[in-house]
């Protein structure tokens, strides 16, 4: 009904009146030609390069909070009263060896900072300190199997209709030296509102990628059949799986 | 009455390309109106920063429009702000649903429309560009050193302060300036603004965004060019209709066109 309201209405306005013209255009054959454009944007765009490093006086301490609301369920409640330390990150499909990492585990490996603007779909950006162990490092203690395609990380939060959070990237983004799990934000463990205990930040894509809340990260040949199927909570919205534009 | 000549103006390519442009371009700029009203603020700086905003469209708590530029605040309330919400109500919106793509707020959908018809006017813009190279008449339309002091003789023309226009082709020295900038000036820096919004863009190409102040400050110059683009197109429409409007659409549906009595061919 929206799809019919939105077609109906907008290029009737946009097109002088052409009611005729918004009525023919209405089904989901006119979206898919829209949504034809998609894989040009990432095959020119692609993802390669790194994103621009700043300094300490670029940081926004007061990072901005977006996203869903933050988990209020009893489970995360008991974890974060716990300080976290029951929390397990788990690692698993396509890999030979499934893992369930501990946050005392995460940080007994090679850590790295990266100061990077966060560019939200919707237009704002915002620098942050991230501090957190590389995707490609937790990826190769579990070691992908050959058919491993994409890597889906299932979040604990949710939706207000109660819909979790995914989201999905591709063997390549996956390993590109910037993309991490973060355990700090500004130099402090990051907190509940942004994602505690552990998000992913990949810079060189827009937000809705950096999941938060990340509980479990399953590595899949295609990610067809989860949830609807397009690969992220956004994306199951409408929202490009390619998100570098 | 001096016989006036019916020449063959517009080849098939360019007609194809313009009624391309005008599609694609009224798609670009309501869903790029959409895109802009889910951030309704342009900042002269890299990333999001306040203090640095030239525009924002906002509402205050009692449903006024408030737009504030450079500081300077305008009620606007109905137009906008507070407007339109695309389904028959009012709601918090800085552009009003009857400019926007889908007309009620939606982004994901926005962005779609958006992307999509960037392509359809870059393959445009380089079909007719490429095309008219090679037949030779986009050479007609390209400014030369001559034209530039003609340009002002044409002004006053224009302004009727001059009875009759400098000698030129088959276009006149203000069109060729309107024409060669929108070209290859404003419609490639129309296409580096909005590819320097994209991260992945600005990670592999960071001197190009680094040139426009950086994204926030890209989205301004986006937002600006677009205001260009409108008035040149406006400027266009406006004459097309004060000089002869069915001999214009005529040519540029047909190609044929009527010359009129200061017209001229060629270069």
């Amino acid at each position: 009904m929206r799809r019919r309201l939105f077609i109906a209405s907008s290029l009737s306005a946009a097109l002088a009146g052409c009611s005729a013209i918004g009525t023919r255009l209405n089904d989901t054959r006119f979206h898919d030609v829209l949504n034809s454009a998609e894989p040009f944007d990432h095959l020119v765009l692609g993802t390669r390069g790194l994103a621009k490093e700043y300094a300490e006086a670029d940081v926004d301490r007061n990072f901005r909070v977006n996203g869903f609301e933050t988990p209020m369920d009893s489970a995360y409640a008991t974890l974060m009263n716990g300080s976290y330390r029951a929390y397990r990150l788990v690692i698993d499909g396509a890999v030979e060896r499934p893992r369930r990492l501990s946050l005392a585990q995460l940080r007994g490996m090679r850590l790295q900072t990266n100061i990077t603007r966060h560019d939200c779909v919707e237009g704002w950006s915002a620098i942050g300190k991230f501090r957190g162990v590389r995707l490609s490092d937790v990826l190769q203690i579990a070691q992908p199997r050959p058919q491993a395609r994409y890597v889906v990380f299932h979040c604990m939060d949710r939706s207000p209709e109660g819909l979790p959070y995914y989201e999905s990237l591709n063997m390549h983004q996956a390993s590109h030296p910037q993309a991490l799990l973060v355990l700090d934000l500004n130099d402090r463990p990051i907190d509940a509102d942004h994602g505690a205990p552990l998000r992913l930040r990949v810079p060189t894509q827009l937000g809705y990628k950096s999941a938060k809340w990340i509980a479990r990260i399953e590595v899949v040949a295609s990610f067809a059949t989860i949830f609807s199927g397009r690969g992220g909570y956004w994306e199951d919205q409408g929202y490009e799986w390619y998100a570098g534009i | 009455m001096a016989q006036r000549a019916t020449v063959y103006r517009h080849s098939i390519t360019t007609r194809l390309t313009h009624w391309a442009f005008f599609l694609a371009f009224l798609a670009l700029i309501s869903s790029g109106l959409q895109i802009f009203n889910a951030a309704p603020y342009l900042d002269a700086s890299d990333k999001s920063n306040p203090a640095r905003r030239v525009l924002s469209i906002d509402s205050t708590d009692a449903h006024a429009g408030i737009t504030t530029i450079f500081g300077h605040r305008f009620t606007t309330t109905g137009i906008l702000g507070y407007t339109d919400d695309g389904m028959g109500g009012k709601t918090d919106r800085a552009f009003p649903g009857w400019l926007t793509i889908p007309s009620y707020q939606a982004l994901a959908d926005g962005r779609r429309w958006h992307f999509f018809f960037a392509w359809i006017m870059v393959i445009s813009g380089l079909l007719y560009v490429i095309l008219g190279l090679l037949r030779g008449d986009l050479l007609e339309l390209i400014l030369r050193p001559a034209d530039i002091p003609r340009i002002l003789p044409m002004q006053l023309y224009y302004f009727r302060l001059r009875a009759d226009p400098p000698p030129h082709g088959k276009y006149n020295p203000l069109q060729k300036l309107a024409y060669t900038s929108v070209l290859f000036i404003f419609a490639p820096l129309m296409i580096l603004t909005g590819l320097a919004l994209s991260p992945s863009f600005d990670a592999a190409f960071h001197p190009i965004t680094a040139l426009f102040g950086g994204r926030q400050f890209a989205r301004l110059w986006h937002f600006v060019l677009m205001v260009i683009l409108i008035g040149f197109s406006a400027t266009h429409i406006i004459l097309v209709a004060t000089t002869g409007v069915i001999n214009h659409l005529r040519s540029m549906i047909t190609g044929w066109y009527r010359l009129g009595v200061h017209d001229g061919t060629g270069i």
